[in-house]
């Protein structure tokens, strides 16, 4: 027989090194010869989309356009350490030291234009320097040839806020932020084969701030395909310390017949020290899925599995129980 | 060591080889054609999938020898002097791409479907990129993806 259910699953998430762990992320400001911005950090990206976004960042925090910045990253050689793509922090960290980096290039613009054009109150906007008292304008071109062909350079540095909790009372501030999601899934439970088919979910997640709201949505979908993998398929069968399931064949991943359609809502609740509200998701995507997977299969068949993956066996077997 | 002919790309190779290469070893070592990729090296993953005779296959699973006199396509025949080939350009479109290290196979796979059947389902589409697992993406924007280029090429069809 086959049975239906509904199932949540809701969390919050420290992201960040966390407890203590010194986390800073650095970051270089370059205005080039060319009049182009270049960004230095050692972020990596790793297909989570961190390129694509510390340039929305220092575009942003310029005023100029997304198109002449280029960042340069990876490369230990000319960068500077923005720490481990790890514990979700690439967008709240390094855009942070990001933004502090492109704040302090802009004041270095400014001051240089101040000098070329005699005027007090001037602005970048939309790559171009402007004056608010006459129509005076500035390239980014004249400014880097006015400082002598040289490259203006400035830098960043971010220190997320975190202490370590004491032991004895549990109190402390171990992360900031925090992130927040909700997850609801409906299951159809096939009872003779312990199938659990994933019918349909909707995904709401706290982003902060949504830098780049379809890569949002392309972790939501990863990290619920993962979360999914987690609750229902991926076994890897440690036997005395070996991976027994150490293939494809055995240690199933989801494939793309075994995803839901799934309804992305974009939560956008500014996080105040955060680069311009963004925090990050990276894990907190995935960790919803497992709990509201199975709370569905509890609503479904009414047997509660506490031990991840339910695999088919397993499922049988407490369905059986059940019925003693 | 015998001798193939084959034509990858468009263009004919005739290569002396071991009996025992594998296809994905002459398209990457042989050619030096590194967009296709290898993942699990047991036909389960589909990270190395080619177009082999209008036919997708795991170049992994297939020894060199047998593509002899074979006409093949791999990710770098994807483009022409026009540009990116309309798959391409729409998995760039819905942000399709992640780690990318599945997105060669995933784009010969999407092309052996839509030159089947240029206007699929999304169930469809999941059943055609089934053989290609991704670790990132949730494969949901690549169904999307497949739909816009199955747009994107009745578009250039009229």
């Amino acid at each position: 027989m086959k049975k239906r259910g509904f199932g949540y699953g809701c969390i919050f998430y420290g992201t960040g090194y966390g407890n203590g762990f010194p986390d800073i992320s650095r970051s270089i400001a370059e205005l080039d010869t060319k009049g182009h911005i270049n960004i230095y950090v050692g972020a990596t990206e790793v297909g989570q989309g961190a390129k694509t976004i510390l340039g929305q960042i220092a575009a942003e925090a310029l005023d100029v356009p997304v198109e002449i910045v280029t960042l340069i990253h990876e490369d230990t050689s000319i960068t500077p350490d923005a720490g481990t793509a790890a514990a979700s922090r690439q967008t709240y960290n390094t855009g942070n030291a990001v933004k502090i980096s492109a704040e302090e290039l802009k004041k270095e613009i400014i001051v240089v234009a101040k000098g070329l054009l005699n005027e007090d109150h001037l602005e970048i906007s939309n790559g171009v320097i402007r004056s608010n008292t006459s129509d005076k304008t500035l390239t980014l071109k004249d400014i880097a040839e006015a400082s002598g062909g040289g490259f203006l350079r400035k830098d960043g540095i971010f220190q997320a806020n975190t202490t370590e909790m004491d032991p004895e009372t549990g109190q402390g501030n171990p992360y900031w932020p925090y992130t927040i999601n909700a997850y609801a899934v409906e299951v159809e439970v096939d009872t003779t084969t312990g199938i659990v088919d994933i019918i349909r979910a909707a995904c709401s997640q706290d982003v902060g701030r949504a830098i780049n709201p379809s890569l949002v949505e392309g972790q939501i979908d990863g990290g619920f395909a993962m979360g999914l993998g987690y609750a229902i398929f991926e076994d890897i069968n440690l036997d005395k310390g070996r991976i027994k399931h150490n293939r494809f064949t055995n240690y199933l991943i989801p494939t793309a017949l075994d995803m839901p359609e799934i309804e992305k809502i974009i939560v956008e609740d500014p996080e105040s020290t955060g680069p311009f509200g963004a925090k990050g998701i990276g894990e907190p995507v995935m960790i919803a899925a497992a709990p509201a997977i199975l709370n569905a299969i509890y609503d479904a068949v009414g047997v509660r599995l506490t031990e991840i993956p339910v695999t088919p066996e397993k499922l049988l077997k407490a369905l059986k129980k059940r019925e003693g | 060591m015998k001798t193939i002919n084959v034509k990858i790309n468009g263009e004919n190779y005739t290569r002396e080889i071991n009996e025992d290469m594998r296809l994905l070893d002459f398209i990457r070592d042989e050619l030096k054609l590194y967009g296709t990729k290898e993942g699990c090296g047991e036909g389960e993953c589909g990270a190395c999938t080619v177009i082999m005779d209008g036919v997708t296959v795991n170049s992994c699973m297939v020894m060199a020898f047998q593509a002899n006199n074979k006409e093949i396509l791999t990710i770098e025949g994807m483009e022409d002097e026009k540009g990116l080939h309309p798959i391409q350009q729409a998995f760039l479109d819905e942000g399709a791409v992640q780690c990318g290290f599945c997105i060669p196979g995933m784009v010969l796979s999407a092309k052996a479907l839509l030159d089947k059947n240029p206007k699929p389902s999304r169930k469809e589409i999941k059943e055609g990129i089934s053989g290609n697992l991704c670790r990132c993406t949730g494969y949901n924007k690549i169904v999307d993806s497949i739909e816009k280029a199955s747009q994107y090429l009745e578009g250039e069809d009229q």
